[in-house]
This record gives structure tokens, C-alpha cells and sequence, in this order.
């Protein structure tokens, strides 16, 4: 290997010190230099910086930036086949989609959905399962989701709005103001890890489980060219680093979310963690098929990544539900 | 280097009087250009993008439009005169009606612009019709539109909390105190002045034509409750989970049209007119921030940003050093950059060391905001001082604000010590 | 005379965008309070009216900036400038539009040509339930209001070389804001 220096500057979607998303960035452009000995030096560019952080995309696309850290569902409004790598409702959980992406076909199909617009997407650190969000009343049947106002934005939003929810756009500084003066019913965000520091559990007092997101998965968004002019050895340092800190990221989220909700749980001992019924759930599961078979039809392309994560899916969950699924149930009432 | 250097140009490229706005584009353009190259500037519509859909920035508009209805139907001016004769023989009362409606709109805003334009249209051609001392009027009316900084809510308040990762409820609530003491302060300091020169804000002539003097005073409580009632339907739609506080100003705006309607001062033309007016005044608000975020670009794509970590690294690491350094550093830097990127560079240098430091972090936020608020004053880059002499009338000089506000950049200073040294009489130990 | 005729035009313009910004606010007041209207007593919530209120606003700001212009509405920090001649005035005003404001306004808006064109290529649409197609359009608000901010410069040059030549006074003389 030359001596030579190489830099790269990434433009991340996340304020400087955003917890856990803007760490994952760092952990990379650390390991990338570390690794390198130095010859790969990657600086970011945080949101209060760059001030768009939904023109990531566009920037790592016209080469004003090299890297981008964000998620891919972002895009769905510029490029629809982006919104299949982040998550999905009732979809893969986070090992299930891992093992999709790395070894059931999805790196590839991203590369084809990403690569005609001279990019290339990778993993960029898992959330895990995102809870259902903070409601202020309860929901027990179809009926109550009617005219229910909730922050719930991109598909998920769509699968609620066919069932006579009405999404609602709130400019995230005043949606702490807005759920506790019931301007809008619910809302969700992400889970314990990143709902401590918003304060919702002070006011509102239900927490509904997850359907929505079952493993959010953020990006790193790579230039291509900016890609190919690296030699080979600082290729594989720069995807190992990706690949190191979304693991780290994921790990992080898990940790954080089971320190945050025992702190949550501590000072709001009433906050009733809830599940929708199953109804609800059911109703849900429909419009989202319905709406999925709607995409399926209307793009090749996302009939092609649709089936593949379907078929992947079926097989892993058989393997999930005989090993943590069953080991977990068997745990039940032990301590009895 | 740069940015320092190019503070300085910019400095003196104000003093030309060539419109603040494209000055500072033009400014940034140069040093941009020459540090960055011509590829630098594709980063300018992303940024104003950042504004086009940045919602809350809405209420600055819609604020405007209640203001110059209310101003056109002399509403406004029925209302300050009356609040001004309510407080009778008291000299300044024009002065204290301001910062009272000052405070109403903080309460249900927290943008700067809307406020300080809003007031500058009602109550700065009262005042001067009443012989007020024009830098004392125009000092109030900055200082009082500047309060929906530390009022909740508040856009500072907001992203503090974001930034240092505190329940921005938690803020609000930590930020009541400090802004009423602020609001107290204010009005004392009229009462003072006024008392010490009577001549700086006489007191409204009572005139005996209009009847006796219970008289007046029942018109004049008449005369406040139209507008009053319209300051309330805007606080109440938002604590009434009507509205949002962005929401509110369209509600504001649509409850002055009606308030006219009610009052037979309607025509189509005056609508018109009044619309045509706010959206002067918004572009002239909203092309200062353009030019402000070409120059904060600037700055920080040509390493203005790692100057300043480089300052605040070296900050001591003991208690009271820290904070009286960090406090200073702010309002320095203040005087110079916009509040929205100090919060963003600046704070999350220093927000660990505070945390290592044991140090009460929503105290700190309230420390910082405050701090904030005082940058919007100070002159030359004062926002509150450009939006005001966007509106004023011609016989007002830059100077004349220049000097107006420096007494209340004293009390806030004085009320940002008396946090610093008795965080438990707010109630923040 | 061809000069301060061809000013009146481009002035034209300039109001011309500020009479539909203004009615462009109009319609924006009575946005919100549907929406608000519709939420509170209607229990319905439109994503793609929501939406609609930024647009309208962005475009509101965004073409009221070279109205601002025509119409002297723009902030100035006048502790010498007010005490210059006319003269005096106008070279200010031409020199800082010829450096600062028309090279700062068209380079904005050359690189907001291509912000809009690749939100039209893509077809970017809002990716929000319901919400609005065609981003394009109000991205390339960005482009057609700087470039009419340098139309609005080209006619303060034409103002100021008028002054100077001591043909009109146009333009230096506006009303404040409110009177
Ligand atoms: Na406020
Ligand atoms: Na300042």
C-alpha cells in the first residue's frame, strides 16, 4: 500500500450529537482510520452543518459529499424502490433481515435499485424493534382508530390512514406540546432508546408495542466514483468499518432501550405498556398486504424485492420461532 | 482564519448601508468562492430549503398580517392608548402596555421576527405620536419582542433541549421564572427612568373633551378588549389543544380580519393592502436569513466552526471558570453569529464538560438561552435591531435603536447573574 | 429615456410578484384555518393540505424578496449612509448590487436550476400518506425568485446610473413600511 492519504467527507441526516444514530458515523470514521493506519480519514458533516438533512441522498449523489449516514426510506418520495431496506410492517425482525440482506439476495437488489444513481447502500446500524408509540387513549377495536390524529409518517402512516386514521404532519419541536394539549391522539417515534429525552411518557399514559418497524435499519449512502478511487485494501477497510459500527449500532440501541425503559419505568410507574388487540392487528395486516400487492403491481422491480424478502422471511421465521421463539415461551411463568 | 477576517469584512461592508440581507450574501459569496470554490454555493438550496419547510418559521407571516390588520383598523393603537390611559398620570405607560403585549405574544410564539416586526408596526407610531423618546420606544419594543425567545414556547428553548437531550417540557417549565423576573425587571426600569426623566415617555394627556375621567376609563377598558380578546383566542387555542403555536397565528390573523369586520373598518382593499404589506415585511425578515445562512455557510465550510471548538476547548475545567468563561464566550460570540448555529456548534462543545462538572444541565440551558436572547440585541448583527428598522418610520436611525437597547441588554444581563448565583430562587438547584 | 423606461418595466415585474405572494398569503391564512377547522371539529386531517401550507409560505417568502427589493423594503444599517448625497447613495447602491447582489443571486439560482431539475427527473413526490406530487415545482421557486432578484438588481443598477446622471430620483425615496 502507498502512504498516501485518502479523505472522505460524510454528510449525515442526524444533529451533531444526536444519541446512537450519530454515533454510529463516528464509530466508522474511527475504525476506517484506525484500521488504515491513518490513510483513511473521514470527516462528518452533521445536519446543523450541511442544513439538509433530507438532501443526503442528493448530495452523496452529485459528489458533494462521499459518504452519507441516513436511512433508506428517507428517499421513497425520490426513488420508491428505496423504501424495501429499511423495514417494513409486520416484517423481518433485525437477525432475519440481517440475514437477508448479507446472504438472501438483498445486497443485491440494492445495488439495483441504488447503483442507477451512481450509489452503492450498506447497513448502517439497527434500531431494533421501534415501539408502536405513545397513545393517550386505548385502542380496543378497529372503530377507535377511527379519525384517531397521529404522527406516524411514510407507509406505516399509509397502512393506519386505510384504516380511517388520519396521519398528521407536526413539526418535531411541537409535538411534545401538541400530544400533551391533544391536537393529535398518538404519535410514535422510535422506542425507550431515543423517547426518553422527549419526555412523552410524562404525558401520555399509554406505550403500545411494535407492529410497524420491527428492525429500522439506517444507511451508509457510498459515492460510487468517490468509492471506486480508493485502492483495493482501504475498499475493504471502509466496508468492514460500515459493517463493524452498524453491528455496534444495534447492540448500542439494545442496551440503551433497556437502560431508558427502566428509567421511564422508575419515574412513571403508571405508563401501561400495551398491545393492539388483535382485531387491530389483524385489520392492520391487511391493509398492508393490500397496500404491498398495490407496489408489487405497479414496479417489476419492487414485486422482485417484495417476493424476495417474503420467501426469505417464511423460511427464517420457521427457524425463529423453534429457537428464540420457543426458547423465550418456555421461559414463561418459570419463576412461579 | 477566514471567518475571523471575514466578520470583519462583513462588519465593515454594513457600515456602506447597502441592504444587510445581500451584504452578507455577497460577503460569503467572496470569501466563499475564494476559500471553497463556486461548488460551495450548490449547498444553498438545500439550506434554503431548510426554511421553505421549516413550518414553525410559518408563524412570522401570519403574526405580521394580525399586526398590520390590527394596525390599519387602529385597533392596535386603541388598545396601547387605552392601556396607556388606564395607567393614567403614570409616565411610561405606553412603554409598560408594551411590554405587556409583548409578553402576551411571547406566550404564544416563539419567534423573534413575528414579534418584534408585529410590535414595531403597533406600538412604535403610538409612542412616537405620544412624544416618546425614540430610542427609549425602540428599545422596548426590542426587548420585549425578543422575550418569546425565553417565553415558552420558544424556538432556542426547543433546540437546547434537542441538543442537550433534555425533555424540552422540562425547559419550558425551568424557563417561566427567569422570563417573568425578566418582564418585572422591564417594567421597573420604565418606571424608573421615566420617574428620573420624565421627559424620555410622558405620560398621556388627560383632555378633558372626552369626559371625566371615569369615563375615560371605562372607554379605555372598552377599546382593550377587542384586540385582548384576539390575544387570548391565540394563547387559548393552543393550551385548549386547538390549535398548534404555529396554527395560532392564522388564527390570530383570521380573529383581526373578523375583529375588523365587527368594527366596520372591512374593505376588500384594506385586506389587499394589509397582505401586501406582510409580505414586504417577510421578505425582508426571511432575506436576512437567507444572506445569514449564506454567511454561516461561509464561515463554517472554510473551518470558522473549528476556531471556535478550538476556543472553548480551552476552557477551564473548574466550576465557576467554566461557566462565567462559557457565559462570556457566548455572548461574545453572540454579537456575531446567529443563536440557531451556537446551539448547534457551540453548546455541544461545552455540554459534556458541564455534565462532567456536575452541573445542573437544565440550569445550564436556561443559562444559555438567556444568554441567547441577549444576541438578538446587541448590536451590529442584532436580528431584533434590523427587523425593527425594517418597519420603522424614516425618522428613526439605526442609532437611535443602537442606543435604545443597551439598558435592557444591562438588565439582562443582570437577571442572567442573579440565575448564575441563585439557581434555587428559580428553582433549579 | 430607454433606460428609465426599460427600469419601469422590470419594476413592473417586481410588483407584479408581490401582488400574487400577497395573494398567495391570503390563500395561506385560509389554509391553516381549514385545517385547523377540519381537525378540531371534523376529526379529519388532510397530509396533502397540511403540505400545501409550506408551500404557499415558501413561495410567499421566497417571491416577496425581489418585490422587497423594487420596493426599498430591504434593511439597511443607515448610520452614514442616510447623511450622502443622492450621488453618494447611488454609487453605494450600484457598486454593492454589481458585487454583492446580482453575483450572489444568480449563483443561488443556477444552483437552484439543478435542485429543481432533479427533483423533476426523479418525479419526487412527497413521501408522506397522501401528501403532495411534484416537488419540482415549488423547488424551482428557488430559482425563479433569485433570478428574480437579478432582474430586480439590474433594475436598481438602472436606477442608480439614472441618479447618478441626474436624469430621475426614482427609487431612492421610498415610504416606510407602514405609512
Ligand atoms: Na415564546
Ligand atoms: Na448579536
Amino acid at each position: 500500500a502507498d502512504g498516501k492519504v485518502y479523505r472522505m467527507k460524510m454528510a449525515e441526516t442526524w444533529n451533531s450529537n444526536f444519541p446512537i444514530f450519530g454515533d454510529a458515523p463516528r464509530e466508522m470514521a474511527r475504525l476506517a482510520e484506525e484500521m488504515s493506519d491513518g490513510r483513511l480519514k473521514i470527516t462528518i458533516d452533521s445536519a446543523n452543518k450541511h442544513k439538509a438533512p433530507f438532501g443526503v441522498f442528493d448530495m452523496v449523489r452529485s459528489g458533494q459529499y462521499d459518504l452519507g449516514h441516513s436511512a433508506s426510506y428517507y428517499w421513497k418520495g425520490k426513488v420508491p424502490n428505496t423504501l424495501y431496506f429499511t423495514t417494513m410492517p409486520f416484517g423481518m425482525t433485525t437477525p432475519e433481515q440481517y440475514g437477508w440482506f448479507y446472504y438472501g439476495g438483498g445486497q443485491a437488489l440494492s445495488d439495483k435499485v441504488y447503483g442507477k444513481f451512481g450509489l452503492r447502500s450498506y447497513p448502517g446500524g439497527n434500531t431494533g424493534n421501534q415501539m408502536g408509540g405513545w397513545f393517550q387513549k386505548e385502542i380496543n377495536s378497529v372503530e377507535d382508530l377511527q379519525g384517531l390524529k397521529m404522527r406516524i409518517p411514510g407507509f406505516a402512516g399509509e397502512v393506519m390512514a386505510k384504516l380511517g386514521a388520519k396521519p398528521t404532519n407536526i413539526p418535531s419541536g411541537e409535538l411534545f406540546t401538541a400530544l400533551e394539549r391533544r391536537t393529535i391522539d398518538a404519535l410514535e417515534w422510535v422506542g425507550p432508546s431515543l423517547d426518553l429525552r422527549m419526555g412523552f411518557h410524562k404525558i401520555a399514559p399509554y406505550y403500545y408495542t411494535g407492529w410497524h418497524e420491527p428492525a429500522t435499519e439506517l444507511q451508509f449512502l457510498v459515492n460510487d466514483r468517490s468509492y471506486k478511487r480508493l485502492p483495493a485494501d482501504l475498499q475493504v477497510i471502509l466496508k468492514s468499518a460500515m459493517k463493524l459500527s452498524a453491528y455496534n449500532m444495534y447492540i448500542q440501541s439494545y442496551h440503551e432501550s433497556a437502560e431508558n425503559w427502566a428509567t421511564m419505568k422508575q419515574e412513571f410507574p403508571n405508563i401501561e405498556v400495551k398491545t393492539f388487540p388483535e382485531s387491530v392487528m389483524k385489520a392492520m395486516y391487511k391493509a398492508n398486504e393490500e397496500l404491498l400487492a398495490e407496489k408489487a403491481a405497479e414496479d417489476p422491480l419492487a414485486k422482485e424485492i417484495l417476493d424476495s424478502q417474503a420467501e426469505y422471511m417464511k423460511k427464517a421465521r420457521v427457524w425463529t420461532n423453534i429457537s428464540d421463539r420457543a426458547y423465550l415461551d418456555s421461559l414463561d411463568n418459570l419463576a412461579d | 482564519m477566514i471567518g475571523i477576517i471575514m466578520f470583519f469584512v462583513a462588519l465593515v461592508m454594513l457600515l456602506f448601508g447597502f441592504p444587510v440581507a445581500f451584504t452578507f450574501g455577497g460577503v460569503a459569496l467572496i470569501f466563499g468562492v475564494f476559500a471553497e470554490g463556486w461548488d460551495m454555493f450548490a449547498f444553498m438550496p438545500f439550506r434554503i430549503q431548510s426554511y421553505m419547510e421549516n413550518t414553525v418559521m410559518m408563524a412570522v407571516p401570519l403574526f405580521i398580517f394580525m399586526g398590520i390588520v390590527l394596525q390599519k383598523t387602529r385597533l392596535a393603537e386603541q388598545l396601547l392608548e387605552a392601556m396607556g390611559k388606564l395607567f393614567g398620570s403614570v409616565r411610561g405607560g405606553l412603554a409598560i402596555s408594551t411590554i405587556l403585549v409583548g409578553s402576551l405574544l411571547a406566550a404564544s410564539t416563539g419567534v423573534v421576527g413575528a414579534s418584534v416586526v408585529a410590535m414595531g408596526l403597533i406600538s412604535l407610531p403610538v409612542m412616537m405620536k405620544y412624544q416618546y423618546s425614540k430610542s427609549l420606544a425602540c428599545g422596548t419594543i426590542c426587548a420585549s419582542g425578543t422575550l418569546g425567545q425565553i417565553i415558552p414556547p420558544s424556538i432556542i428553548l426547543i433546540i437546547l433541549g434537542d441538543v442537550l437531550g433534555i425533555p424540552v417540557g422540562d425547559l419550558f417549565q425551568a424557563a417561566l421564572g427567569p422570563g417573568v423576573v425578566l418582564i418585572g425587571c422591564y417594567i421597573l426600569y420604565i418606571v424608573v427612568i421615566t420617574w428620573l426623566n420624565p421627559e424620555l415617555a410622558p405620560a398621556i394627556p388627560y383632555d378633558e373633551s372626552l369626559g371625566t375621567r371615569s369615563q375615560q376609563i371605562r372607554d379605555a377598558l372598552k377599546a382593550i378588549v377587542p384586540p385582548l380578546a384576539l390575544v387570548l383566542i391565540v394563547l387559548g387555542s393552543i393550551f385548549s389543544g386547538i390549535a398548534t403555536p404555529t396554527e395560532s397565528s392564522a388564527l390570530g390573523g383570521v380573529g383581526a380580519v373578523v375583529l375588523a369586520l365587527i368594527y366596520r373598518q372591512f374593505s376588500w382593499k384594506m385586506l389587499f393592502d394589509s397582505s401586501l404589506e406582510t409580505v414586504k415585511v417577510t421578505a425582508m425578515v426571511f432575506a436576512i436569513l437567507m444572506g445569514a445562512t449564506a454567511f454561516s455557510m461561509a464561515f463554517s465550510y472554510t473551518g470558522g466552526d473549528y476556531i471556535v471548538e478550538e476556543v472553548l476547548l480551552n476552557l477551564p475545567g473548574e466550576k465557576w471558570g467554566f461557566i462565567i468563561l462559557a457565559m462570556i464566550a457566548i455572548l461574545v460570540l453572540g454579537f456575531f453569529i446567529d443563536f440557531v448555529e451556537i446551539a448547534f456548534i457551540i453548546v455541544p462543545i461545552l455540554a459534556p464538560v458541564a455534565e462532567a462538572l456536575g452541573i445542573n444541565m437544565v440550569w445550564f440551558a436556561i443559562l444559555i438561552a438567556m444568554n441567547l436572547q441577549t444576541s438578538f440585541l446587541t448590536p451590529p448583527f442584532g436580528f431584533s435591531l434590523f427587523y425593527l428598522k425594517g418597519v420603522a418610520p424614516r425618522s428613526v436611525k439605526t442609532f437611535d435603536i443602537y442606543r435604545g437597547v443597551v439598558p435592557f441588554i444591562l438588565i439582562q444581563i443582570a437577571v442572567l447573574v442573579s440565575i448564575l448565583v441563585m439557581p434555587g430562587w428559580y428553582g433549579m438547584d | 429615456m430607454f433606460l428609465v423606461s426599460l427600469e419601469r418595466t422590470l419594476g413592473r415585474y417586481s410588483l407584479w410578484l408581490g401582488k400574487l405572494s400577497a395573494v398567495l398569503l391570503l390563500l395561506l391564512l385560509c389554509n391553516v384555518f381549514y385545517d385547523v377547522l377540519m381537525r378540531y371539529a371534523f376529526n379529519d386531517v388532510s397530509i396533502g393540505m397540511q403540505e400545501l401550507e409550506w408551500h404557499l409560505y415558501a413561495a410567499i417568502f421566497l417571491l416577496g424578496i425581489p418585490f422587497g427589493l423594487q420596493t426599498g423594503g430591504h434593511v439597511r444599517v443607515d448610520l452614514f449612509y442616510e447623511r450622502l448625497s443622492l450621488r453618494g447613495k447611488a454609487w453605494i447602491d450600484l457598486v454593492g448590487t454589481l458585487v454583492f447582489l446580482i453575483p450572489f443571486s444568480l449563483l443561488v439560482g443556477w444552483y437552484g436550476v439543478d435542485f429543481a431539475r432533479e427533483a423533476y427527473e426523479l418525479g419526487e413526490t412527497s413521501g408522506d400518506p397522501g401528501g403532495l406530487p411534484a416537488r419540482w415545482i415549488i423547488k424551482s421557486v428557488i430559482p425563479v425568485a433569485f433570478f428574480s432578484i437579478a432582474i430586480s438588481g439590474v433594475g436598481m443598477i438602472l436606477r442608480c446610473i439614472n441618479a447618478i446622471r441626474g436624469v430621475s430620483s426614482d427609487g431612492f425615496d421610498h415610504d416606510p413600511i407602514q405609512h
